[in-house]
């Protein structure tokens, strides 16, 4: 795996969404990254999405609270519960979106060390593989399109 | 964007470890349906109705070759799957890209 790459799957027979990620840093600050507000602040959602509501209950049993806003003011929440909490290690928590609060899934995380850096490897698992599409095509990033630069990279390798 | 429709053909006809591996196969070059049998421990209709499914969802095209029935992959169709999750990527891609920076700066 490259540093820096970030890899995605879907698998079309499992209901979950699976990514992994290399980062130039040891596990226990990326842990600190994805759990202490004023890090996620600066970090969590594209550039231009603010994160104006974080909120961070971290045990388990406790619960999070997220909002960011998009460049054109639309709001999206989401929140969930923490069910294990291993600093420096793993994590996992419920998480929904607020227009479809029912509609739950469970995402763990392991940050592993690898070198001097972390793999972060996330699994979100989905009640059905309808809710995963739904979950992936809802996006809390309605305005964005494009970045299909390596499948066109792929094709054109492939048509040549 | 790809319709429903469209993606779940694409989705149903790549839920099978079979025909993922043919499709594998093919982004290599085209192939004949008596090699891709070869290929796979099963038999060739087994393979033929497998590629009948990549063919309906518009995967696969098949044309004859002189004496050999030669599979050509369509990589174009595999477009709306990656779109569908473009969005995804795209978020998280953003992120991590500023979570890089914020763990520069917190080592400096």
């Amino acid at each position: 795996m490259i540093p820096g790459d970030l890899t995605i799957q879907t698998p079309p027979d499992e209901p979950v969404i699976r990514f992994q990620r290399l980062v130039a840093a040891p596990p226990a600050l990326v842990f600190r990254a994805w759990t202490e507000p004023e890090l996620l602040r600066r970090w969590w959602g594209p550039a231009e999405y603010q994160l104006i509501v974080c909120e961070v209950d971290l045990r388990v049993g406790g619960g999070y609270r997220f909002v960011h806003r998009g460049p054109d003011g639309v709001e999206y929440g989401s929140r969930g519960r923490y069910l294990e909490v291993e600093p420096g290690r793993r994590l996992v928590n419920t998480f929904t979106r607020d227009p479809a609060p029912d509609r739950e899934s469970v995402d763990a995380i392991d940050f592993l060390a690898v070198g001097g850096g972390t793999l972060v490897s996330g699994v979100s698992r989905h009640e059905s593989i309808a809710a995963r599409d739904a979950h992936v095509n809802a996006g809390m990033e309605g305005g964005m399109r494009g970045a299909y630069r390596k499948l066109d990279d792929l094709m054109t390798q492939e048509q040549s | 964007m790809g319709t429903t429709a469209e993606l779940d053909r694409v989705f149903g006809a790549l839920a099978d470890p079979t025909r993922r591996a043919i499709v594998s196969r093919l982004v290599g070059g085209d192939a004949g349906v008596v090699e891709l049998a070869a290929a796979f421990p099963i038999s060739q209709p087994a393979v033929s109705k497998h590629l009948r499914v990549l063919e309906e969802a518009g995967l696969v095209t098949r044309r004859r070759d002189g004496r050999r029935n030669l599979c050509r992959l369509r990589p174009e169709r595999l477009r709306p799957v990656a779109e569908w999750v473009a969005p995804y990527e795209r978020f998280w891609a953003a992120s991590f890209a500023r979570l890089d920076d914020l763990v520069r700066q917190e080592q400096a």
